[in-house]
């Protein structure tokens, strides 16, 4: 990055096939502006996303990770998206401890219609990402 | 609970508990038994014994090392077929261990007849047996010099538990059977005609609580010292990370029977491997060490019971015992969650609570 540039984070968003996947898809048909820093994995479920996708991630090249699923007791799957939720304390608990601030990931319930919400939610975490500056993992050669 | 004593007498404290194990091998009141035993000396071994005469001349039941952990030696044993009971003496690490690996369904408890006993600590087993099995001059491993843990949790695996934290050997071997112990084997204790040891049980007690007391310090010291700035130092710690996973084979409660890390998904072609060479300007090798420990620790560290065995089987010595420890104090904090302590307790990857954690 040169100095005059700016810095815009990379973000990787694994979004559940039945709600934030949908509602991505409806945030750009329906035109509403989103910046274009997200890359999108559909995933079945968010309870299918294991940490070590947001980790291998993390390390790999994102400044941040994004996980859409569905809102309580809308789990296709039931309860996937509150497994989800903890595995995801648990990964924040442990990105802290040894120094990856887990601002950087963001677990967020947006249904197949909140397409508004989706590109709301892609520009603040944009945003905060920024605040935070690039992910020090990202060009880690030891990692 | 009922609170016995073993004598000891001019045979030694080992030998006395060695006679003891082999008597319910005897009367048939378990079908096999997990013991270390010396196969020469300082070489040490888990056997599952059937010969009450091998148990007493050979078995070790106070080996002061820990080449593997019980817990994954009665895992292999009673894991499959349930038919057949199994008396496993467990240091405290190894029975909270097993605690874990049999919510894991790694382990039928209902075949396990668990003798816990106190825990000394355990030297390098390699030094052990390179001195012959004298443990002058050697130091106890890190874990051991902080294990919160040194006596078993009774009413975590119901059976007997053997105690002689603060107790010299004219005081004898304290021995206490639990409720809920297997109705054979506690017949056989009863036969034995044992005097009461409920005076030896108290003295015990405070020990351990002493004991405990004074690790915490030790440990809390520890961790605080432990403190890693960054994903870059934390990086360093491990750069001298062969690969070779020995730490997940020798983590007791690792049981993944294939781990993803030894499965073709990091295979990676050359022009994968030179792209993500290029992001970074170079790549360690083989790659993949952090995203390795960090998923291990994802996905194991609310059941880490701080054997230390990781750091013992590692042969580039890295702290993985430290590191763990720092992970699972984090991460088991979230649920109050103490692996090892109650077999009725779930894990937590596997149930939750609508009205917890962020977001709602
Ligand atoms: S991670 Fe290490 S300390 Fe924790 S249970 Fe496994 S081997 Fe023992
Ligand atoms: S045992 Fe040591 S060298 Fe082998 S994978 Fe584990 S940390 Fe790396
Ligand atoms: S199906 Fe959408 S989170 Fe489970």
């Amino acid at each position: 990055m040169g100095s005059g540039e700016e810095f815009e984070p990379k973000i990787v968003a694994f979004l559940c096939n039945w709600c934030t996947y949908t509602g991505a898809d409806l945030a750009g048909v329906s035109r509403i502006q989103y910046p274009p820093n997200v890359r999108p994995i559909r995933v079945m479920c968010s309870g299918s996303v294991d940490p070590m996708y947001i980790l291998k991630a993390l390390l790999d090249g994102a400044d941040g990770v994004l996980v859409g699923g569905c809102h309580p007791g809308d789990c296709h799957y039931v309860s996937g998206n509150y497994k989800a939720r903890r595995r995801l304390a648990v990964l924040s608990a442990i990105l802290d401890e040894f120094g990856i601030d887990s601002r950087r990931v963001w677990f967020r319930f947006i249904s197949a219609s909140e397409g508004a919400l989706f590109a709301k939610t892609v520009r603040d975490m944009r945003d905060a990402l920024k605040a935070l500056g690039p992910n020090p993992a990202r060009a880690l050669w030891i990692a | 609970m009922k609170d016995l004593l073993i004598a000891v007498g001019q045979e030694g404290r080992e030998k006395a508990l060695s006679r003891f194990l082999a008597r319910l091998l005897e009367t048939g009141a378990v079908d096999g038994l997990v013991v270390p035993a010396e196969a020469a000396p300082g070489v040490i071994t888990h056997v599952l014994a059937k010969d009450p005469r091998l148990v007493e001349r050979s078995a070790r039941p106070l080996a002061p090392v820990m080449p593997l952990s019980a817990a994954q030696v009665v895992s292999e044993v009673v894991r499959t077929r349930p038919s057949g009971k199994v008396a496993a003496v467990l240091r405290p690490c190894e029975g909270r261990a097993l605690v874990e690996l049999m919510k894991l369904k790694q382990a039928a408890p209902e075949n396990v007849v668990a003798i816990g006993i106190d825990c000394a600590g355990t030297y390098d087993p390699v030094a052990y047996r390179g001195a012959g099995g004298n443990t002058d001059g050697l130091e106890l491993r890190e874990a051991c010099r902080v294990c919160l843990n040194p006596a078993p949790l009774e009413d975590a695996l119901p059976g007997i538990t053997l105690g002689f934290i603060g107790l010299d050997d004219s005081e004898g071997i304290f021995v206490s059977v639990h409720d809920r112990l297997d109705p054979a084997v506690a017949a056989v204790v009863d036969e034995l005609g044992l005097a009461s040891g409920e005076g030896a049980g108290r003295k015990r007690s405070k020990a351990v609580q002493a004991l405990v007391q004074e690790r915490q310090g030790a440990y809390d010291a520890f961790l605080n010292i432990s403190g890693i700035s960054g994903i870059e130092a934390f990086a360093r710690e491990l750069a001298a990370c062969t690969g070779c996973h020995n730490c997940r084979v020798a983590c007791p409660v690792c049981y993944c029977k294939e781990c993803v890390f030894d499965t073709d998904t990091f295979e990676y072609e050359t022009g994968q491997f030179l792209r993500k060479a290029g992001r970074k300007g170079a790549l360690k090798m083989p790659s993949e060490t952090v995203l390795y420990h960090l998923t291990r620790m994802n996905h194991m560290s609310l059941s880490c019971v701080g054997c230390g065995q990781c750091e013992q089987a590692c042969p580039a010595d890295l702290p993985l015992f430290r590191l763990f420890a720092m992970a699972s104090r984090r991460t088991q904090e979230i649920f109050g969650y103490v692996p090892g302590r109650s077999l009725a307790e779930e894990l937590p990857f596997t149930t939750f609570r609508e009205q917890e954690l962020e977001p709602r």
